[in-house]
């Protein structure tokens, strides 16, 4: 197996506040292989976004980021900025949840892509302008020659987010750190944006990582799944295998709580819902962050962080009582 | 929609000339606009070129014709030194664009830059530009730049000088409000995501967003710095005798309101409208440069 692109080790976030430490991620770790793409579930505020956000160092002062984080043989954590800053946007980039807000309002859609190629690639003003309608093209944005020079309150969201998804990959990076990226479209633009992901990732190559608290979108494009929970890892597995065996209780609860209208004729089952709610982050327990929701809870499971441990092939979990069944 | 409207098969034209060109005929549409631009050029032609529009030596003076008035030879009349008051006006002219344009770019220049590296960087540096800023905008324009001035030593560029700084804390104050909220935008860490540096932020993507905001304040401090500058010269404290400016004239015309009142309504009318043009085609530029306007 190559060296992964990606290599994502210890990562620990904690953010100081006025009320004390807030624990957002703990000891992560992950990899991430040469055009791959790596789908992170979890429920809001369970560290999946900080994670992203920290590989570049893109949180605020009061973040302290441990571990590392090492791609391409550098260490990003330890980069100087200003090198730093030639990866951001060249070779590691984002799309974010907001497309109706990301765009810079004053310039046009043109030239907020050629801004990006003449930065990171030092492309004259027609290169870049030729480079952004091919962009644009690759996108699907119809009549691209002409939507260059329009402004974003002129797109709908939908053709927004393709324009920020052409401004991430126009540099043709390495990876593509998608953040809820169709969260904010409606469902059938939503089809189409991934759709456009899976065409980026057979086109040119690129690895993503696909941030989403929908398990619909990850089975429709992710090859790895990892699951999160309070700031940790709770599962990992290749996608197929997570959905036909998942282990930790967490994930057997998210996948129970899918509607699933078309199976089970005439047995509308009742949607199950996790009981309890989502610990708080200021103090991390010494013990299975899931534990006082979970229903195979024991004496271990409250004293004890339980490991990550293979328990099938390419298939990792922290659980003491893994297994398919809710026993 | 329009741009959907257009056929099909029009020739490629240069996007920069294409938003040019719409600038231009939405500005058009705006009468008042057009006619507060007519006004602000008329101005400058005049305080341009003073020396071949007026007909007089400002300060040559003909005592065989003191206080005419309305003959052919001196439209505007003349004062109690047989001054000729349109050349005066005239003349007079070049002091108020030069303090309006000048202090409002020093102001600019100053204040611009501070504001939004407080704004920005946050912290220390904001509090000691702010705080600051607080304390100068307790005293009123006028006052600061009557003290300035007044410790400056009276002439026109001092006047320039106590008037731009004067207008200092007032620009700093927006540009920083501008540049916090501007910073909070999603495009921000949209820019620094792809690699964008601190220099880049700030004059690439906040300083563009609050240009509108800059202009309706710069049409509003030109204008007052015209103001400042015949306040100042009516003090003493401005242009000197017998330079001719607006102020000094209103200044001269005082002893004499009751025979000659003609003497101070021409450049105080020159005063209003210089002003008033100033603020007529800030209103319209502030309305066609925002890229939500339709019209």
């Amino acid at each position: 197996m190559p060296a992964p692109l990606l290599e994502v080790a210890d990562l620990s976030v904690r953010f100081d506040t006025d009320d004390g430490p807030v624990h957002a991620v703990d000891r992560m770790s992950f990899t991430l292989g040469q055009g791959e793409v790596l789908g992170i579930v979890g429920e809001s505020g369970c560290g999946k976004s900080v994670t992203c956000m920290s590989l570049v160092r893109l949180l605020p002062e009061t973040a302290t980021v441990s571990g590392s984080v090492v791609f391409d043989g550098r260490d990003l954590l330890a980069l100087p900025l200003r090198r730093l800053r030639q990866v951001r946007g060249r070779e590691i980039s984002y799309v974010f949840q907001e497309p109706m807000t990301s765009l810079n309002p004053v310039f046009t859609v043109g030239h907020q892509i050629g801004e990006v190629l003449r930065r990171h690639l030092g492309l004259s003003r027609s290169s870049a302008r030729a480079r952004a309608i091919e962009l644009l093209r690759l996108v699907r944005i119809p009549a691209a020659d002409r939507r260059l020079d329009e402004y974003p309150h002129q797109l709908s969201g939908g053709m927004r987010q393709r324009v920020m998804i052409a401004i991430a990959v126009a540099c043709d990076p390495k990876v593509l750190v998608a953040d809820e990226p169709t969260t904010a479209l409606d469902v059938t633009i939503q089809a189409g944006i991934l759709d456009l992901m899976r065409d980026i990732r057979e086109r040119l190559g690129t690895a993503i990582i696909l941030i989403t608290h929908n398990l619909g979108v990850v089975a429709d494009v992710a090859d790895r799944v990892l699951v999160m929970y309070a700031g940790r890892k709770a599962e990992e597995a290749p996608v197929a295998e997570l959905f036909a065996h998942p282990q930790h209780p967490y994930t057997i609860g998210l996948l129970g709580a899918i509607p699933r209208p078309y199976e089970g004729e005439g047995t509308r089952a009742r949607l199950q819902e996790i009981p309890g709610r989502v610990p708080s982050l200021r103090e991390l327990p010494q013990a299975c962050a899931f534990a006082d929701r979970c229903p195979r809870a024991d004496e271990l499971t409250r004293s004890e962080i339980p490991p990550l441990r293979e328990v099938r092939p390419h298939h990792v979990v922290a659980c003491f009582h893994p297994g398919e069944d809710g026993a | 929609m329009s741009a959907l409207a257009e056929p099909t098969g029009a020739p490629v034209v240069d996007p920069r000339a294409r938003r040019r060109r719409l600038l231009r005929r939405r500005f058009l549409r705006r009468p008042m606009a057009v006619a507060g631009l007519v006004v602000v050029l008329a101005f400058v032609v005049m305080a341009i070129f003073a020396p071949w529009l007026a007909p007089f030596d400002p300060s040559a003076t003909d005592f065989n014709a003191t206080f005419a008035h309305g003959t052919a030879r001196h439209l505007l009349g003349t004062d109690e030194f047989g001054r000729d008051q349109l050349s005066r006006i005239i003349w007079g002219a070049r002091a108020s664009m030069q303090v309006g344009f000048l202090s409002t770019l020093l102001a600019m220049g100053i204040a611009v830059p501070l504001g939004m590296v407080a704004g920005y960087y946050r912290g220390w540096i904001d509090t000691v530009i702010a705080r600051v800023t607080d304390v100068l905008l307790s005293f009123p324009f006028l006052i600061l730049a009557v003290g300035l001035a007044a410790i400056l030593g009276a002439s026109l560029l001092n006047a320039t000088l106590a008037l731009g700084i004067s207008a200092v804390p007032a620009f700093i104050r927006i540009a920083r409000g501008e540049t916090l909220a501007l910073r909070e935008e999603d495009y921000i860490p949209a820019a620094v995501v792809n690699g964008a540096n601190d220099a880049t932020i700030i004059f690439k993507h906040i300083l563009p967003n609050m240009t509108s905001t800059l202009l309706v304040q710069a049409t509003v401090t030109i204008p007052g710095a015209i103001v400042g500058e015949a306040v100042l010269s009516f003090l003493g404290l401005g242009v000197q005798p017998p330079k001719p400016s607006w102020g000094t004239m209103l200044q001269d015309a005082q002893q004499y309101l009751s025979q000659a009142p003609r003497l101070a309504v021409y450049p105080g009318l020159a005063i209003v409208l210089a002003a008033l043009a100033f603020n007529v085609l800030g209103d319209g530029l502030r309305d066609i440069l925002d890229p939500r306007t339709t019209r």
